[in-house]
């Protein structure tokens, strides 16, 4: 009886031994991640409501929300700003695929094709903006082209792809950083699939078409719908592509946020911190609908 | 029940040829073993017939009809695999119900073939769960019933056992048999194990390295084989080295009868499986004596190892008589005329075989290549 | 010859069979019109850093120059002190981020115990939280703190998003590494500090590699925590880059996006043996 109780005890404290261990291991990280990173997200919530500005008496408020509901730019913004994230990650998720699915079929050459497919992953964003407007703009090089086979005589008259009302450049910048991205993750799922359960629904007499729809896709949604979800969290919050091609007004919400809090007006910082709050707010709500969705596709049953 | 020919399929993959012109006739509601060590292109056959593969060369027809270019999700064979290839985010009925989906069978009908074919398999009630949540012996059941319930002209079976612990092995098995004799399938099993294609089929396709070597009924695998390497590979026979006079083979072990048709000459190895040789047994014609080296008890029979003339032959009866002699007791073998048959010797002895080819014939085996000298003097 | 039975290296055009050809074909000519519109924006880059004059409607400059690259490689000028600050910054964040990460990844790529799921939130979440809210969340902190408009700062808040991707790497890393064989090593007389050394240290440093230069390339591709935090003081090569191409002069500005876009290309290119396609696409993530 002594003995398992020393047994117990002793069983208890490696246990307990090991879970400090674990903590003691994620200790700075953590800390790190919560003071910056949550310092910084409570500190912008905290400014919203007004406090820690120039004003030290300051009492809480929703003033700086208000003005923002009643604000026709700050509509306007968070409309070009959702039409830029929604169309660009389904641009981004349908492109992805399709690439993945063809660059599987590849044999000889494949390795290298996708080696180049890839390139475009660590350029940072800003160079890929100063890429596409050197490409689209009025004077960039798809302008020279269609002057010179005469589609068109002057710079002017070439459609406006960026600073334009539709952020059709943003949206090229996007797809074009993402679509290798959403390509190498499902590229990814479909390696450590193998053909396998394609080669199963094939001896059970699905066709083609329904093999993509019934064993391809499905075995694709988990991973794709979260990568999918990083990419709009990403096209939705960036600041500085938006900011080198796209139009200041209406503005995307963080380069709205950020004009607002290089305003000369100081009064406006609670402002930018209160659209920083609501981008945070919306993009956590997607990421939290988005990775629900994935895990319910997994258990759902696809009949 | 349609039989199936196999014309002359040829399958290579980049420059290695994995299966070299394979001409077979497969009856039809019959069960048929692939047999081979790995690497010999049993799957691949078995993937050409599925039409999972298109032969470089060669034509697969089912009964008069020539499938060789019809797409495997139109060709009426349903293949099961050795990993079971479930779809992991559908539930056993949904993963059984799959190839009527396709057909565009309505949801209702669908579900309750997939139970009535659950049921079959001995899976009832399992409908809902996942293949995560199935046993490996379950998860092969569910395979199996995936396949049957589009009642296909040919059911082709991929290692059935393979991945299945012994205790689940003979229920398997069992179930194979119990629905291809039902429903009368014309039923290709590809395996490894030689026990497996025994037990399972009524006709043996023997391959080596993308070659058809031997196509027979089980028996005469054991006890015709037609070549050493077939002796070796259906395991633990004895091999004795002999020069051959027409139906007398002079050995170490003396002059031996073989039987009329016995292939090769003259150089020759005499084959007898361990449980056909005799122990003290007068009605046996042909005797030789020997000592024990060892013996051992193998569950329901009971083994010796004996040299006789510098040549070990192993001796299995069916009862535990043997473990009791001890090493140096002398024994007398009968060796049966009918249980004798005769393989050709290759000139270079010795012939290297790779590991991968043959299973090891414990104890035995390269003993009588090399310990025999067969102008030694007969004993009578 | 063992593995051609087991395991057919067909693809699935291949087996297709019949009009496999065709097919082939069309699917080469998709891939490589995908390869082309993705290398595309690179082509004006090249072309206007080399030009001598690159003006409208010329397609391929008629006078080439390497002035833009001179001003660019100039060992005094401001570029090549953007890339100094710019390296000296990003070693700092990835040296302090290896560092914390290292021991967090171990634990969350090789142990269960409560509140892991949460942990892993918290890790992702500065990868998906905006960083321009980030940004201004911390900016008066930091400007009270003396922070702001200087190099510390800076790196302080780069580690804000490079930590966590270091700490998800190589949680994979220690996941994936078969560290049982740490313990063998101790079964054969191993110290505790040599099967560390020799065993454990050579099993996750490829790994570790590429986790240490994914926050290199992190901290390498910051721009909007620079701007904010650095204040215009701290000149790296992307803010160095932004105020070129509001500045004008093309040549310059491209070749300057060049100049940051190559080493991170080279990078890439130089360890994709070392990753799986998986691994890389965390690139994907990597802002």
């Amino acid at each position: 009886m002594g003995d398992r109780s020393v047994l117990h005890t002793r069983a208890r404290r490696a246990l307990r031994h090991e879970s400090v261990r674990t903590w003691a291991a994620l200790t700075p990280a953590v800390t790190l991640v919560l003071t910056l990173f949550g310092g910084a997200v409570v500190l912008a919530l905290v400014r919203s409501f007004g406090l820690l500005g120039t004003d030290p008496s300051a009492r809480p408020s929703l003033d700086a929300y208000r003005r923002l509901l009643v604000d026709p730019e700050v509509g306007r913004s968070l409309l070009l700003t959702l039409h830029v994230a929604v169309v660009s990650s389904t641009l981004a998720v349908v492109l992805g695929i399709g690439a993945a699915l063809l660059l599987r079929g590849l044999g000889r050459g494949r390795r290298l094709t996708t080696t180049l497919f890839q390139l475009n992953l660590p350029v940072p964003h800003v160079i890929g903006a100063v890429a596409i407007l050197s490409l689209l703009g009025q004077s960039g090089l798809l302008s020279r082209a269609a002057t010179r086979i005469g589609m068109i005589d002057e710079p002017a008259s070439f459609p406006a792809l960026v600073f334009d009302p539709y952020a059709i450049g943003i949206i090229v910048q996007y797809v074009w950083k993402e679509v290798p991205f959403v390509g190498i993750v499902a590229l990814a799922i479909l390696h450590s699939t193998g053909d396998d359960l394609e080669e199963a629904a094939r001896t059970l007499g699905a066709t083609s078409w329904q093999r993509l729809r019934h064993v391809t896709l499905p075995l694709l949604l988990p991973g794709v719908l979260s990568a999918a979800v990083i990419v709009f969290a990403f096209t939705f919050g960036t600041f500085e592509v938006p900011l080198l091609l796209g139009s200041s007004f209406p503005a995307v919400l963080p380069v709205l946020a950020h004009q607002r809090y290089t305003d000369v007006d100081l009064a406006s910082r609670p402002e930018a911190m209160a659209i920083s709050a609501v981008i945070t707010l919306l993009v956590l709500a997607v990421v939290v609908a988005g990775t629900t969705l994935a895990r319910r596709t997994v258990r759902q049953d696809a009949a | 029940m349609i039989d199936l020919h196999l014309e002359g399929l040829t399958h290579r993959y980049g420059s290695v040829v994995a299966l070299d012109r394979l001409t077979l006739d497969i009856g039809g509601g019959a069960v048929t073993a692939l047999l081979g060590p790995s690497g010999c292109g049993k799957t691949t056959a078995l993937k050409l017939i599925a039409g999972l593969l298109s032969p470089t060369s060669g034509r697969v027809r089912f009964g008069g009809r020539d499938v060789t270019d019809v797409p495997a999700d139109r060709r009426g064979a349903v293949m099961v695999f050795q990993d079971h290839r479930l779809f992991p985010y559908l539930s056993a009925g949904d993963n059984v119900a799959f190839g009527l989906r396709m057909r565009g069978v309505p949801r209702r009908e669908r579900r309750r073939e997939a139970e009535a074919v659950l049921d079959r398999v001995g899976l009832h009630g399992l409908a809902s769960r996942r293949p995560a949540e199935l046993s490996g012996g379950q998860r092969q059941r569910v395979a199996l019933a995936r396949a049957l319930i589009l009642e296909p002209e040919v059911l082709l079976l991929d290692e059935p056992l393979a991945n299945l612990d012994a205790h689940l092995r003979d229920g398997m098995r069992e179930l194979i048999l119990d629905v291809q004799r039902e429903r009368e399938l014309t039923t290709v099993v590809v395996t490894h194990d030689q026990e497996e294609a025994v037990v399972l089929a009524e006709d043996i396709a023997l391959l080596f390295d993308g070659r058809l070597h031997q196509h027979g009924a089980p028996r005469t695998f054991f006890e015709r084989p037609a070549t050493e390497r077939t002796a070796r590979f259906f395991g633990s026979t004895n091999l004795v080295p002999g020069h051959r006079h027409g139906e007398v083979v002079d050995t170490p072990l003396g002059r031996l009868h073989v039987p009329d048709g016995a292939p090769g000459g003259p150089e020759v190895w005499v084959t007898v499986r361990p449980e056909r040789l005799t122990v003290a047994d007068p009605r046996a014609g042909q005797q030789v004596q020997g000592r024990v080296t060892s013996s051992s008890f193998l569950g329901t029979r009971s083994r010796a190892v004996v040299e006789v003339a510098g040549i070990r032959l192993t001796v299995d009866v069916a009862d535990d008589a043997l473990v009791d002699v001890g090493p140096g007791t002398a024994l007398t073998l009968g060796l049966p005329a009918e249980a004798l048959w005769t393989v050709p010797r290759e000139r270079r002895e010795g012939t290297p075989t790779s590991p991968d080819h043959e299973p090891a014939t414990p104890g035995w085996g390269d003993d009588a290549r090399t310990a025999a000298d067969p102008d030694v003097e007969v004993r009578s | 010859m063992t593995a051609i039975d087991s395991r057919p290296t067909s693809s699935p055009a291949e087996v297709q069979g019949v009009g496999s050809g065709r097919r082939g074909s069309v699917r080469s000519v998709v891939v490589g019109t995908m390869l082309t519109l993705l290398l595309l924006p690179f082509v004006p880059l090249v072309l206007a850093s080399l030009a001598d004059g690159y003006f409208y409607p010329q397609v391929v400059p008629e006078r080439w120059s390497t002035r833009a690259w001179a001003i660019v490689l100039d060992p005094d000028g401001r570029t090549w002190a953007a890339l100094r600050d710019t390296v000296g910054i990003a070693v700092v964040v990835m040296i302090v981020s290896l560092v914390v990460a290292v021991p967090a990844g171990r634990v969350l790529g090789t142990r269960r115990f409560r509140g892991k799921r949460v942990i892993e939130l918290l890790l992702l979440s500065p990868v998906l939280v905006p960083t321009i809210a980030v940004a201004l969340g911390i900016h008066v902190v930091f400007l009270r703190l003396g922070l702001a408009g200087g190099v510390a700062g800076v790196v302080l808040v780069h580690l804000i998003p490079a930590t966590p991707y270091v700490v998800l790497l190589s949680a994979g890393v220690f996941a994936n590494a078969e560290l049982e064989l740490e313990a063998q090593a101790r079964a054969l007389g191993a110290s505790w500090w040599q099967a560390r050394r020799h065993v454990t240290l050579r099993l996750i440093a490829p790994g570790l590699a590429v986790a240490a230069l994914f926050g290199f390339l992190i901290s390498w591709g910051q721009y909007v925590l620079t701007l904010v935090i650095g204040g215009g003081r701290v000149v790296t090569l992307p803010i160095l880059l932004f105020a070129t191409a509001s500045g004008g002069d093309a040549a310059v500005t491209a070749a300057t996006a060049l100049f940051h876009g190559l080493p991170a290309i080279v990078l890439l290119v130089a360890t994709t043996r070392v990753l799986g396609g998986a691994g890389l696409a965390t690139f994907g993530g990597a802002r």
